[in-house]
């Protein structure tokens, strides 16, 4: 386990020197012009307002990292032939893959951690307070956290077996098939062929759901988000995180690096 | 990796698979007690959504049509009234794609059905159709479409006529639209008009939808239809025997009928307290019954 934190820790290194944390400036640029306009544009809904522009800046910006960040981790250090220095080493190929995994998930938890605080900072220039029911809005950045190591896990699954670039249409394409999953479930009978219907019904359950995490609708008006759905996403993401890390782990343990 | 490691992989995802789709089931509970009661369209105005879809308005049209068929169909499985949102899809899917044709059809067959068939707005229906016909004015089915609107929903033989007139002058149009134009306009609502109608719609329409909805018409109309000729024997029934039967089995043992009646489902009728021939309870045709269709 040391040694996967290494690698988790030189991940997060890596990421900083990148300069990944810049994407901070334009959120709190975003985050600054909302809170200034939103009072001008808007009746009655700047907290609103406020909270999903906040929680969507916090989303894709975390989805931008995830994807082209994760699909990278794997495939930079074969380019720059660094992995053969690596795995040289006493580093057994699982540990890289669970060690790059982390160290981008700690990375995309300080920075939406401080993208958080921006918001936060927001409202209260907005509100002028901030109110115990407001913590709320933590429910649904901890479900993006979620959402997004379940975005990096994939992106690096693919990028175990593919190009760099398939690896990014193949993560969108699951990521976005995931937000759909619902209406594939819901396709009513007589408006689909029932074959069809069965099938999509079917392939919802295995894909990824990434609807589960969506509550940003809920937060913004203030409805409490029950204690089961928080702990079932918790095991649902790190169950589904597992199973996606241990493909990935088998591809690469296999794969020929010459 | 070992045989063994492999098969201890295969049961893990396989495991792990079966664990995601029984957490999915409790997660399912969980969100509906967060998720809006209430249906949402998000981009109400059509020209925010056509100025937002680039070029790809057409496109972004098919999409609003596909969550149109959709929004329509879990009404319809829920048994859920309220279709509030009706126009504003089809509103914003018109303006998107102003030529797709199916839009107009579906849309203004059930903005104009009174609940529980439709969202009862035929006002809505025919500012459908009418921006249909500016974009399409070649679409003789438009008028076609106009002239149900008007003749079913709005009861207006005179608009109903002239949209069915309108419409016969292209040479493409059905030969027995003008003959419609000028039965309308001479005797009004029939039954007979409006199982032509209906019928020529189920025969016709591509669209199952539409097709199921033309079929549901077609049954009321003949339980209708049923009913008068079923009213009509009970009456004769009191004549002969100086007071109206409890049981239709009665009407049977008189001779007046040879077998109970069914409606067009295959449930029997019933007779209601006053002794009159009713639909069955239990029959699906009663969650569709508004009144007497077109039976003026």
């Amino acid at each position: 386990m040391t040694r996967v934190g290494t690698v988790a820790v030189n991940t997060f290194r890596e990421a900083l020197r990148d300069r990944v944390l810049y994407n901070l400036v334009f959120f709190a640029l975003v985050m600054m012009a909302a809170a200034i306009l939103v009072g001008q544009i808007s009746v009655n809904i700047e907290q609103i307002v406020m909270i999903t522009l906040g929680l969507s800046a916090i989303s894709i910006i975390g989805l931008l990292i995830s994807v082209f960040i994760g699909v990278g981790l794997v495939s930079k250090e074969i380019d720059k032939r660094t992995l053969y220095a690596l795995l040289a080493k006493p580093l057994r190929r699982w540990e890289f893959i669970l060690g790059k995994f982390a160290g981008l998930a700690l990375t995309l938890t300080v920075n939406t951690a401080a993208m958080s605080a921006g918001l936060f900072l927001a409202l209260f220039y907005v509100k002028h307070s901030i109110e115990r029911a407001d913590t709320v809005v933590l429910v649904a950045v901890y479900f993006i956290l979620l959402k997004l190591a379940l975005v990096v896990a994939l992106a690096m699954l693919f990028s175990c077996f593919t190009t760099p670039l398939l690896a990014i249409l193949f993560s969108a394409g699951i990521y976005i098939a995931g937000l759909f999953v619902h209406e594939m479930r819901n396709m009513q009978a007589g408006t689909i062929d029932p074959a069809l219907g069965g099938f999509l019904r079917g392939i919802s359950y295995v894909l990824p759901n990434f609807e589960n995490f969506d509550v940003m609708g809920a937060v913004a008006h203030g409805r409490a988000i029950p204690g089961a759905l928080i702990a079932q996403n918790t095991v649902y993401a790190a169950l589904y995180c597992a199973i996606v890390l241990a493909v990935a782990m088998a591809i690469f343990s296999q794969r020929n690096l010459k | 990796m070992s045989s063994k490691g492999y098969i201890a992989l295969f049961l893990f995802v396989l495991l792990g698979f079966a664990g995601v789709w029984r957490l999915q089931k409790c997660i399912d509970g969980q969100q509906s007690a967060v998720a809006n009661e209430d249906d949402q369209v998000m981009l109400r105005s059509s020209k925010l959504v056509k100025g937002l879809s680039l070029e790809y308005a057409p496109l972004v049209a098919d999409i609003y049509w596909t969550r149109v068929v959709q929004y329509f169909g879990n009404k319809q499985a829920g048994k859920q009234l309220d279709l509030r949102l009706l126009w504003p899809l089809l509103d914003v899917t018109s303006v998107l794609d102003p030529h797709l044709m199916p839009v107009y059809d579906f849309g203004s067959t059930f903005l104009s059905d009174a609940p529980p068939r439709g969202a009862g707005r035929p006002d809505l229906a025919v500012q459908l159709i009418e921006r249909g016909l500016r974009a399409n004015p070649e679409e003789w089915r438009l008028y076609y479409d106009l002239g149900f609107v008007y003749y079913f929903d709005m009861k207006d033989n005179a608009k109903a006529s002239a949209a069915f007139y309108e419409g016969s002058k292209n040479p493409k149009a059905y030969v027995w639209m003008k003959i419609m134009a000028a039965k309308i306009a001479m005797e009004g609502n029939s039954a007979e008009t409006s199982n032509f109608l209906w019928q020529d719609v189920y025969n016709t329409t591509k669209d199952p939808l539409v097709k199921q909805n033309a079929l549901r018409h077609l049954q009321l109309l003949q339980a209708e239809d049923d009913r008068k000729q079923i009213d009509a024997l009970l009456d004769e029934y009191q004549k002969r025997f100086g007071r109206r039967p409890v049981r239709m089995s009665e009407l049977v043992q008189s001779g007046l009928l040879r077998a109970e009646p069914e409606d067009p489902l295959g449930y029997p009728y019933i007779l209601s307290e006053a002794g009159k021939a009713e639909l069955n309870l239990k029959t699906p045709l009663r969650d569709k019954w508004i009144k007497a269709p077109a039976s003026k």
